[in-house]
């Protein structure tokens, strides 16, 4: 067994054992060898359902927004994103500090389901980086009670990161419309990228808001523009990079393209920042300071 | 059977498309679904397509009638839904059974939803038998034949360098009647192979489930949901909807949408009530909904097996794990 | 029935009464005479449909027209009661079971109000009235939050008690200066009348937890629960059993309900 999985399966047994906390959030393998699904653990006999595999790519942080009122201490397994998801979370003041033990889990990156599908479970070396850790600035997690394991060597962040970003921007405008378009016409607005996002923290969402409706139910390209774009903006300066949205949309909408060309401005004009490292963050929108660029052009 | 060499294929789909819209499974915006065959379209055979074919009949977003308001005034225009004949090429037993339970839900019980049957009326189904099972396949856990459709028009077969084509129904036959169609042939359907992946053991549903409306099962089961409605919309059997209007000053129209019972606002009451207030009687629902309540009102299971919401689902709430596990507390009560 | 169910037909309201401060009763009329005979108890879409649809039950009817008792709760309903007369609204239906004639006929009716929810409960008292010998002795049970919320006030202290054979309870929460009625709670004041249920059966319809204390009472007073009717509210969209929300198990409350007794109901899952 992994040694990890095996020291997640003993915290886990322990923590519950001693009545500290009435959950632990984890991984457990899923139906097909390449799922590892979130498992939430009540009892110390459950722990050994837990794993830590190279499928482990649900950022579970979102979950503790459920039960956001709550005063039950649970424990959460993270990886460096997912910790930026708790110190969103935090820094948002959706949760409290003291309900929730970490246990870091430092990230060698996650290998892709998708190029897994239909393959005979076996040697994984082969398989492609996940999509979603491809251009991970912090593979270590940045918060945690207690860490699993040695840390990771970070990868010095490249120009990838943006370049599928660059990629769009050289487009003309009518082009970079059209691709847009396109993106967003095979939206089927299941919210899944909303939900699983621990930015979109809201405890009501105005989307779904029946009373007035602000977001036509009609699925129709304007509508689906109008709701990705407002997301995107609304997470702007506090989008994490874990990636979820994009894992979880079943369309394959590039919306991390969308998350990172406003990083990448922000970058531009308030300097190098990324969110969810500080749970005393300010974000470079959430905050005025009388020198801010202020061209409108 | 009528055979065809697979480079006959497009000449034989142009054919048919004389007079009508031919649907095949083809990439299309980034996406796999159905779409009109055109000269020079790639198909898609590899799995199910990912938009099942309950779009054709049932589209996401589909207008009911036009209004004009002026001042007090109220006039309803009605809107005559084109029923143009349409054949669906290469939906598979699946597809096509849950074609059938749409059938049950829009046309009968009391009701005939008439923009569902102007669609369905004049569609011809070519189903295309299954050679192996896909990775997250159950068909036949509901007892259907992944070679075969009941309410198939036609039977496609894949036979390596050739289709192979059975007429199920008079229209069927027609369809073969084409010039430039197959040739009748002696051939055999090709043999199904491989073990299915996944199971759902159906012998305690639906009644065993009748007990367990409150067990503590449900305390559990829901918790990873994420509430998104990729299951509900990638089903090719879910057909609940919302009626909603898009007004435009002096005139607009109403529209009827897909929606999910996985939805906060699904159930909420105008007061404010709402009787499936959390995630945990929004997953219990859904899933009684597809392995109890179904089969007490059509007499089929909600579910065909098809396999798109255990490959989509962002966090593995997989229905043969729910039911599976739903029978070992059947069985242990 | 119309080619198309879920297409409404444009109506005309006609008059409109002020009941209370929240609810207004709308008499909609139609071009042609009414489209649809509704049976006690059923139900219809009412629309404005730049705002919105809802499923009402329809209060009443005349020859001409039918009636809806509406009470202000979200913007279509706010924007009903801001509309006046010569308002055109659309109108489909009738939708839902309605309330069970045959297995009232020939007994005597107690039925139990609340609020608004007298509204349906109107429709089966006018039909019974007139239709008087077919029914026994009818007793009609209704309360409200305040003398000034009390529906239908003319029908309540002016017609019904002169009915023959008729009886009228009436009870709010809390009086005011010139209330000179009982005050209490329905469930309440139902047991201090305690009225035998022989030979009865039992009609209700009101706030969810009026409903829920006064089944309590009943099961005391020792009703069978085959005998007591009530009905059921539920989101609902289509109103033709297709559209999937307002299910509760595998009934669906617009086509197999509004109306269910107590023994139904004890057969679904309590998710209402």
């Amino acid at each position: 067994m992994n040694p990890i999985t095996e020291e997640m399966q003993q915290i886990a047994s322990e923590l519950l054992t001693a009545q500290e906390v009435k959950c632990v959030l984890g991984w457990e393998k899923g139906t097909l060898w390449y799922q590892s699904a979130p498992a939430f653990i009540f009892s110390p006999d459950e722990a050994s359902r837990l794993v830590w595999d190279e499928f482990c790519l649900p950022n579970l942080s979102s979950y503790l927004l459920d039960d956001r009122y709550s005063q039950d201490r649970v424990a959460i397994f993270v990886k460096g994103c997912d910790s930026r998801g708790i110190v969103r979370l935090l820094s948002d003041q959706q949760l409290s500090r003291q309900r929730v033990y970490l246990i870091g889990v430092p990230c060698p990156g996650m290998k892709d389901p998708a190029a897994a599908l239909g393959q005979k479970p076996g040697d994984t070396s082969d398989l492609p980086v996940a999509s979603k850790c491809r251009h991970c600035t912090h593979r270590n997690p940045v918060l945690y009670d207690r860490l699993l394991g040695q840390p990771v060597p970070e990868v010095e962040p490249s120009g990838e990161r943006f370049a599928h970003v660059d990629e769009i921007e050289k487009m003309g405008i009518e082009d970079r419309y059209a691709f847009w378009e396109k993106q967003f016409a095979r939206c089927i607005r299941c919210f899944a990228c909303r939900n699983v996002c621990p930015a979109c923290n809201c405890t009501y969402c105005c989307f779904d808001l029946d009373e007035p409706r602000w977001l036509d139910k009609e699925v129709a390209p304007s509508q689906n523009a109008f709701y990705a774009l407002t997301r995107a903006f609304h997470v702007a300066g506090r989008c994490v990079e874990c990636g979820e949205c994009e894992r979880v949309c079943p369309m394959g909408i590039p919306i991390m393209a969308l998350n990172r060309k406003i990083i990448k401005d922000i970058n531009e004009l308030f300097g190098d920042y990324e969110a969810g490292l500080e749970t005393s963050e300010q974000p470079p929108l959430g905050r005025y300071n009388p020198d801010d660029p202020d061209n409108f052009a | 059977m009528y055979v065809l060499d697979k480079s006959q294929l497009p000449s034989f789909l142009e054919a048919m498309a004389a007079g009508r819209t031919v649907f095949v499974p083809a990439e299309a915006g980034g996406m796999t679904r159905f779409v009109p065959w055109q000269a020079g379209i790639q198909l898609y055979w590899e799995e199910n397509p990912v938009i099942s074919p309950k779009e054709l009949f049932f589209p996401q977003t589909q207008v009911l009638y036009g209004y004009r308001t002026l001042g007090q005034q109220l006039e309803i225009l009605s809107r005559d839904e084109g029923n143009s004949p349409r054949v669906i090429f290469g939906l598979r037993p699946c597809d096509a059974a849950a074609t059938g339970i749409m059938d049950d839900v829009f046309l009968t019980k009391g009701y005939e939803d008439s923009l569902y049957r102007s669609r369905r009326q004049n569609t011809l189904l070519v189903v295309l038998a299954c050679r192996r099972p896909g990775p997250a396949c159950f068909c036949t856990s509901f007892g259907l034949d992944p070679t075969r459709a009941d309410n198939a028009d036609l039977m496609l077969y894949d036979l390596g360098a050739e289709w192979g084509l059975e007429a199920v129904s008079p229209a069927g036959q027609d369809l073969l009647a084409k010039p430039a169609g197959p040739v009748e042939r002696q051939a055999a359907a090709p043999e199904f192979a491989g073990d299915f992946p996944l199971e759902i053991k159906v012998d305690h549903l639906p009644s065993g489930l009748r007990p367990m409306f409150r067990h503590q099962v449900w305390d559990i089961m829901y918790q990873k949901c994420l509430g998104c409605g990729t299951c509900t919309y990638l089903c090719p059997v879910c057909h609940c909807f919302d009626i909603q209007s898009h007004n435009r000053g002096v005139q607009g129209y109403r529209y009827r949408c897909w929606d999910s019972c996985m939805f906060s606002d699904y159930t909420l009451m105008a007061g404010g009530a709402n009787p499936r207030p959390t995630k945990k009687e929004r997953v219990r629902n859904r899933f009684l909904h597809k392995l109890q309540f179904m089969p007490e009102r059509y007499g089929k299971f909600g579910c065909v097996g098809c396999g798109r919401c255990v490959l989509k689902c962002p966090v593995n709430l997989d229905i043969t794990q729910v039911a599976n596990r739903l029978a070992e507390v059947v069985a242990n009560a | 029935m119309p080619e198309n169910p879920l297409l409404p037909m444009a109506g005309q309201i006609e008059r409109i009464i002020t009941e209370t401060p929240d609810v207004k009763t709308f008499h909609v009329t139609f071009t042609g005479g009414k489209p649809f005979v509704p049976r006690p108890g059923q139900l219809a879409m009412v629309s404005l449909p730049a705002v919105g649809e809802g499923m009402f039950s329809i209060s009443s009817q005349g020859e001409q027209h039918l009636e809806f008792s509406i009470k202000k709760a979200g913007m279509l309903t706010a924007a009903l009661h801001e509309a006046e007369t010569g308002q055109m609204v659309g109108v489909r239906g009738p939708y839902g079971n309605g309330f069970p004639l045959d297995l009232c006929r020939g007994k005597d009716l107690l039925f139990i109000g609340g609020g608004i929810g007298l509204a349906p409960l109107r429709s089966m008292i006018v039909y019974c009235l007139a239709h008087r010998s077919d029914f026994g002795h009818i007793q009609i049970i209704y309360g409200a939050r305040s003398p000034a919320d009390l529906v239908f006030k003319e029908e309540i202290f002016d017609r019904w008690p002169h009915e023959p054979d008729t009886e009228v309870n009436i009870t709010v929460d809390v009086g005011d200066d010139n209330w000179q009625g009982h005050v209490g709670f329905v469930p309440a004041y139902l047991e201090e009348l305690n009225p035998d249920p022989a030979g009865k059966v039992t009609v209700t319809c009101g706030p969810p937890i009026m409903i829920k204390f006064v089944l309590q009472a009943l099961d005391k007073m020792r009703y069978a629960p085959e005998n007591i009717v009530t009905t059921l509210e539920m989101r609902m969209k289509c109103g033709i059993g297709k559209c999937g929300r307002c299910n509760i198990g595998s009934s669906y409350v617009c086509l197999d309900g509004p109306v269910f007794t107590l023994a139904q109901l004890q057969n679904l899952p309590d998710e209402y």
